[in-house]
């Protein structure tokens, strides 16, 4: 039984299991991911809270939010983990890796360098998380226009070339950021489907409805600032 | 003359004024320059530790206004301060101190989420910063220890923080370790340069004064099979017999070598 397969026999929870708000059919472990000061925690508050302050308080460690969203009538709670940038934290990150169904791998529209460790970041994905794990590259900040560095279409460019969808965002400006979560739960739940249909021993305990019933929404991933 | 001398070089500030006046060249010559002998008095390295006094002045605050509610009796005996509010009380008079002394670009201050607390193990982290990158160099994860019957005392009344999802599913994730244990873990899995103290409101014989046991080598007791919990920490102080100052303690902590293990016991108060 692969990722998907498990997940889905495991995680319909509704008036079941331990701790917390146990109303749910599925619950998906996010993280985001990328170099320090690349808007990571930022795009985490807007999504969450629906807040933006421009202080920087760099992350210690890991923390996380927990969220709901619904898909099809159904109730998905996603546990998203806000992960340090700085090297010296690698080794607490990276453990959090495990179990991951899908990440936000963020750089900075302007900083070159959060860009070109996009390819380093990709690589940590494959090597600690699971392979059916799913990313979404989000290039943040796309309200600085003037200090931009890194094109949109360098932007798509890479996130073809690594298998990735791509949005260019704005915590601040609340560009794209609901859509980058909601693009990245739906490849999730497609995903989860694929494995039900390839594999029909895992719906023992699955959901009875697909989560992908209906067309995904049109997926626009240009900066609309 | 002598406030010249004394004086910080900041490179930026200069940028800034020569930007600024853009003085003509006449105006340049007639400047008053230093005396040659003025270059003998400076001091060779630029200050990277002159947070230390500061840090001393923040600490100070803290743990006086931290004392006040510690030794505070209720005469009914009805009443007394909660652990969380004692732990808000050293950190916010801390943190004030230290944002009007203007030192946290040097040495900053990061308190924990209540998830964060769960995960990690400390309620703040102290940071020295490296110029210009801001990046810490140096890190102190702090977690505090309250009197064993203070702690008792509020065990059985469930925080409404105890409730919500989030610290739920927080302590799922760690259930497997303690709150000593796994803030020895996360400074471990940072390096040498990240050190554990462990911070003592008060003391089973000494219950108004502030106590700490700080070391960056606290793993090499899980190595010897020993249980990290509360009278392991405690049992750092039956062998010593020196207690450090909190500007000794930054010092001990500046002037080691890379990679060097350090331990030492320190009075808050």
């Amino acid at each position: 039984m692969d990722l998907y397969g498990k997940m889905a026999a495991t995680q319909d929870a509704k008036g079941k299991g331990e701790g917390g708000d146990q109303n749910f059919d599925y619950m998906f472990k996010l993280l985001i991911i990328g170099n320090s000061s690349v808007g990571k925690t930022s795009f985490l508050f807007r999504y969450a809270d629906d807040a933006f302050t421009s202080a920087f308080v760099s992350t210690v460690g890991i923390d996380f939010k927990v969220k709901t969203v619904y898909k099809n009538d159904k109730r998905i709670k996603l546990q998203i983990w806000d992960t340090a940038g700085q090297e010296r934290y690698r080794t607490i990150t990276t453990a959090y890796y495990r179990g991951a169904m899908g990440f936000i791998l963020m750089y900075d529209i302007t900083n070159e360098e959060s860009f070109g460790a996009v390819q380093d970041w990709s690589t940590q994905i494959k090597t600690y998380s699971w392979d059916n794990a799913q990313v979404v590259l989000a290039g943040n900040k796309c309200d600085m226009e003037e200090e931009r560095v890194v094109s949109v279409d360098n932007g798509r460019l890479l996130a073809e070339q690594l298998g990735f969808e791509f949005f260019e965002t704005s915590a601040k400006d609340n560009v794209n950021v609901k859509q980058t979560f909601e693009r990245l739960v739906d490849l999730i739940c497609d995903k989860m489907s694929d494995s039900l249909d390839s594999d029909p021993a895992v719906t023992t305990g699955a959901p009875t409805a697909k989560l992908t019933d209906s067309a995904p929404p049109l997926q626009q991933s240009g900066c609309n600032c | 003359m002598g406030q010249t001398i004394s004086k910080p070089t900041n490179p930026q500030n200069s940028n800034l004024s020569l930007k600024r006046s853009s003085p003509s060249s006449n105006e340049q010559n007639m400047a008053p320059r230093p005396s040659i002998f003025s270059t003998l008095r400076r001091p060779l390295i630029t200050k990277t530790n002159d947070f230390i006094p500061l840090f001393n002045d923040c600490i100070s605050a803290a743990a006086s206004r931290t004392q006040e509610y510690l030794l505070f009796k209720d005469p009914e005996d009805k009443f007394q301060a909660s652990s969380e509010v004692l732990t808000q009380v050293f950190l916010m008079t801390y943190i004030s101190q230290s944002v009007s002394l203007n030192m946290t670009d040097r040495f900053n201050c990061t308190a924990m989420t209540p998830e964060q607390r769960i995960l990690l193990g400390p309620d703040w982290v102290w940071a020295m910063l490296e110029k210009p990158t801001k990046n810490p160099r140096i890190q102190i994860a702090v977690q505090v220890l309250h009197l064993p019957g203070r702690e008792a005392a509020e065990e059985n009344n469930i925080s409404q923080e105890a409730c919500t999802e989030s610290i739920q599913i927080a302590q799922k994730e760690s259930s497997n370790k303690t709150t000593y244990e796994r803030m020895v873990d996360f400074c471990t899995s940072i390096g040498k340069d990240c050190y554990a103290l462990f911070l003592f409101l008060g003391k089973k014989n000494d219950k108004g004064n502030i106590y700490g046991v700080l070391s960056n080598n606290f793993e090499a007791a899980i190595g010897k099979c020993n249980k990290i919990d509360r009278a392991f920490i405690e049992n750092f102080f039956k062998g010593s017999r020196y207690l450090h100052t909190p500007p000794g303690m930054m010092q001990a902590i500046v002037t080691k070598k890379e990679g060097d293990s350090l331990t030492l016991m320190v009075k808050f108060s």
